[in-house]
């Protein structure tokens, strides 16, 4: 009985999530599909550039701050019995060059900007501004969700290269006041034991996240029903789903990158 | 001139709303640690199980896919890093259970939830609120945090920590598939648990209850600010998950800190 | 003064820089049926929630019920508010309870009453609102004119001494309307209990109060008897309930469409 009931349970959200999945898939394609030929309207596109940068700067700069301080206070135990104070910045900038910084960075600006394009897009849609675009004959994929993806990637590879570098400075400023390492140290650190690559694969990464979360954010913005309790409903969903796609990108991103 | 006076009025009002806003946050805060105290007889009967359920069994798959993939990358890298450099991958697993113990288990399950269970709790409550539910509540001598938070409260309190472990033992676990099918890495030497001293567990303890704690706090703040009809609900949401894995994150920072500085170091 | 059930005096509310109230005074006698109207987004709601404590006044007195609502914390409101009903504009139904769970709630939140006596109760006024057989259902099933009873419900389940109905028959059409009207007429003839309503349906509204106040850009501008509002000696009156779209009224049209 119990067990029935389990694998109902089970197949039932099997199936939500594929539906969900195929949604966003398709919408995917409605957006690659506007993109030829790239008529985007200039102005909402400046328009989200800047609202979304703008929004998410103060998060992304402190989260990256206290990210890179958190690298060095965990790797402060390994540095003080070795004693080696010139790996302190080899291993707080590797893990935020290529995973802390891009995940932390990317799973911020989704609940910043992500969930609140969300919730935009879901008011439109519920108070029926979609439809009423529909009728003066403007496409809602190509008017609002084309401009807002571009934003919302580029945006994000933006914010990651800020916040990478936030965040090294972050992990200097814990390793000079709690480990009592100097800058010098620290720089010399990361120059001698991070590599470009190291930094273009965060880079990398932070346009796949950037796609997910922007994929996932309109999609659920535009498929809400049923007024302020489904646009929370949708704002969820959405944040959920792009927490989800970052860590299975990062897995396979980083998996392929290696082969 | 004018411009500049309007942009100081701006900052001004802005501090203003902001140190409103953190009082305001302050009293939700203090309003369910009493309401913990009163006697629950206005709260709906079996809410406490419902909210556990909501809480916990629902994030679990979301918790052990997230962590679990984590967990791969983690090592895979780790491991990457030491092929270069010595080729010795005796100590990933001890040093790896030690870190995800004291910190990444608990906290990247406390993003995950602020993010899952924080966003949740916003729009039902959000909802409720520009929905007026809140006032009808308050109409009938209720008191909404009482209510609605204290039992969101409890039950994140438990299932956070619940996840918390949850979470860190898929971590491992997958970190440990991943380095022995990668990188050849024998599972006896990875699950090594020697490295672990009661005060890795009791660190772990304290992040999760913190954040446990944090999350349905400021959701429930978000929630019951909410004006407007559904951008209300929107930007609560929002506010919420932004706020929740700050939170996380800033408690993560000075509880390491403090960790650190009372152990002299030796973590 | 002691005998009025609403007492308010001298109250101002601002949200942000727009005054809503610039110092109205109000008084609802014990026992009488007050209807409150005035132009969209004149403060009417903001009125009945001040009433409630819902919301705290910026500089005035309110005293409902012998209680002074004004500067309390949230607890110390709560035996007060007990003794008053509400419907609210939009129902305010709670969604995660049936019917019957909603209308059971002031009894039970007031505690005092055995499990068998709220449920007999809530049976009876359930059905006095012509809802019997929807006890279990959730209020999202329910159609606007439904939620409204329950609603009604739920206000009056607890013999309120006071119940305020904020637009009870806004979105209805005029049967049902006339319907709702006749429901609150039978119970306030019954429980003889004070009754604010607004509304902006002046015409259903004049049949089931005594008295009429008109509320017009921050003030009470005219207060009379319900039964000769069409003729008030006030030309901004006459034009809002007559409809008019020519006279002195300024934001009536702007309201109107």
């Amino acid at each position: 009985m119990i067990g029935g009931k389990f694998i109902e349970g089970v197949g039932a959200s099997t199936l939500r999530v594929a539906q969900e999945v195929g949604g966003i898939v398709v919408l995917t394609g409605q957006v690659l599909r506007a993109l030829f030929p790239p008529r985007i309207d200039r102005r909402e596109l400046f328009k989200n550039l800047y609202k979304m940068g703008n929004r998410s700067v103060p998060i992304v700069v402190l989260t990256a701050f206290f990210a890179g301080g958190l690298m060095t206070l965990q790797a402060g135990p390994f540095v003080k019995k070795l004693g080696a104070t010139s790996l302190a910045g080899w291993g707080a900038g590797y893990a935020v060059l290529r995973e802390i910084g891009p995940i932390l960075i990317g799973l911020m600006f989704s609940g910043r900007v992500g969930a609140n394009n969300t919730a935009e897009l879901a008011t439109m849609t519920v108070t029926e501004q979609l439809d009423g675009l529909r009728s003066l004959a403007i496409d809602p994929i190509r008017f609002l969700v084309v401009p807002r993806v571009i934003a919302m990637i580029v945006m994000l590879v933006a914010l990651t290269i800020l916040g990478d570098f936030v965040a090294l400075v972050g992990s200097s400023v814990v390793a000079k006041a709690m480990l009592d390492i100097d800058f010098s140290t620290m720089y010399y650190s990361f120059v001698d034991n991070l590599t470009p690559a190291d930094f273009l694969h965060g880079i990398y990464k932070s346009i796949a996240f950037g796609a997910a979360i922007a994929f996932s954010s309109c999609y659920f913005g535009v498929t809400v029903r049923g007024g302020a309790v489904g646009v929370g409903k949708a704002v969820n969903a959405a944040v959920v789903a792009a927490a989800v796609s970052i860590m299975l990108l990062d897995f396979f991103l980083t998996y392929l990158s290696s082969h | 001139m004018k411009f500049l006076r309007t942009r100081i009025e701006r900052l001004g009002s802005g501090v203003l709303e902001t140190g409103r806003a953190a009082v305001e946050l302050w009293m939700v805060y203090v309003g369910t640690v009493a309401g913990l105290f009163r006697r629950g007889k206005n709260r709906p009967r079996g809410e406490l199980a419902r909210q556990m359920h909501a809480i916990g069994n629902k994030s679990l798959v979301f918790i052990i896919v997230t962590l679990g993939f984590i967990g791969m990358v983690m090592t895979y890298e780790a491991c990457m890093q030491l092929s270069r450099i010595t080729g010795d991958y005796s100590q990933v697993g001890s040093q790896f259970l030690r870190l995800i113990i004291s910190d990444f288990g608990p906290t990247l399950a406390g993003l995950m939830l602020a993010t899952r269970v924080g966003a949740g709790i916003a729009a039902e409550i959000g909802s409720m609120k520009v929905t007026e539910q809140i006032d009808a509540l308050r109409m009938s001598g209720v008191l909404p945090i009482d209510y609605l938070i204290v039992p969101r409260f409890i039950a994140s309190l438990v299932m956070t920590l619940m996840l918390s472990v949850i979470g860190a033992t898929v971590m491992y676990t997958a970190g440990g598939l991943t380095a022995q099918y990668s990188f050849g890495v024998n599972p006896n030497l990875y699950f090594d648990i020697s490295q672990i001293r009661p005060r890795h567990v009791i660190l772990m303890v304290i992040k999760a209850l913190s954040y446990g704690a944090a999350i349905p706090v400021v959701a429930g703040f978000c929630g019951l600010r909410a004006r407007g009809s559904s951008e209300g609900v929107g930007w609560a949401t929002t506010a919420a998950v932004i706020g929740g894995s700050f939170a996380v994150i800033i408690l993560d920072f000075l509880i390491s800190a403090a960790a650190l500085f009372l152990t002299g170091g030796d973590l | 003064m002691s005998d009025a059930a609403i007492h308010i005096h001298g109250v101002h509310k601002s949200y942000g820089r727009r005054e809503v109230l610039a110092g109205i005074s109000l008084d609802v006698p014990a026992g009488s049926r007050l209807g409150l109207i005035g132009p969209a987004a004149s403060g009417k709601s903001v009125i009945a929630k001040l009433a409630c404590g819902l919301e705290q006044p910026d500089k005035g007195e309110i005293i409902v019920l012998g209680e002074d609502m004004v500067g309390k914390r949230e607890v110390q409101l709560g035996p007060v508010r007990r003794r008053i009903g509400m419907l609210f504009q939009n129902y305010a139904l709670f969604d995660f309870l049936t019917v019957e769970r909603n209308v059971a709630f002031p009894l039970e939140q007031r505690g005092g009453m055995a499990a068998d006596e709220i449920k007999a109760k809530v049976t009876e006024r359930i059905k006095s609102v012509g809802l019997a057989g929807s006890e279990q259902k959730l209020t999202a099933e329910l159609s606007g004119g439904m939620k409204k009873r329950v609603g009604i419900a739920r206000a009056t389940v607890a013999d309120a001494e006071l119940v305020i109905y904020d637009e009870p028959t806004a979105g209805l059409d005029p049967v049902t309307t006339q319907k709702i009207y006749d429901l609150l007429t039978a119970d306030q003839v019954r429980t003889k209990a004070t009754v604010l309503a607004i509304s902006s349906d002046v015409v259903a509204l004049a049949q089931f109060v005594d008295e009429i106040a008109f509320l017009y850009q921050g003030h009470i501008i005219y207060r009379g008897p319900a039964a000769t509002i069409a003729d008030a000696p006030d030309p901004l009156v006459r034009q809002f309930v007559r409809g008019e779209l020519e006279g002195p009224l300024e934001d009536v049209r702007k309201a109107q469409t």
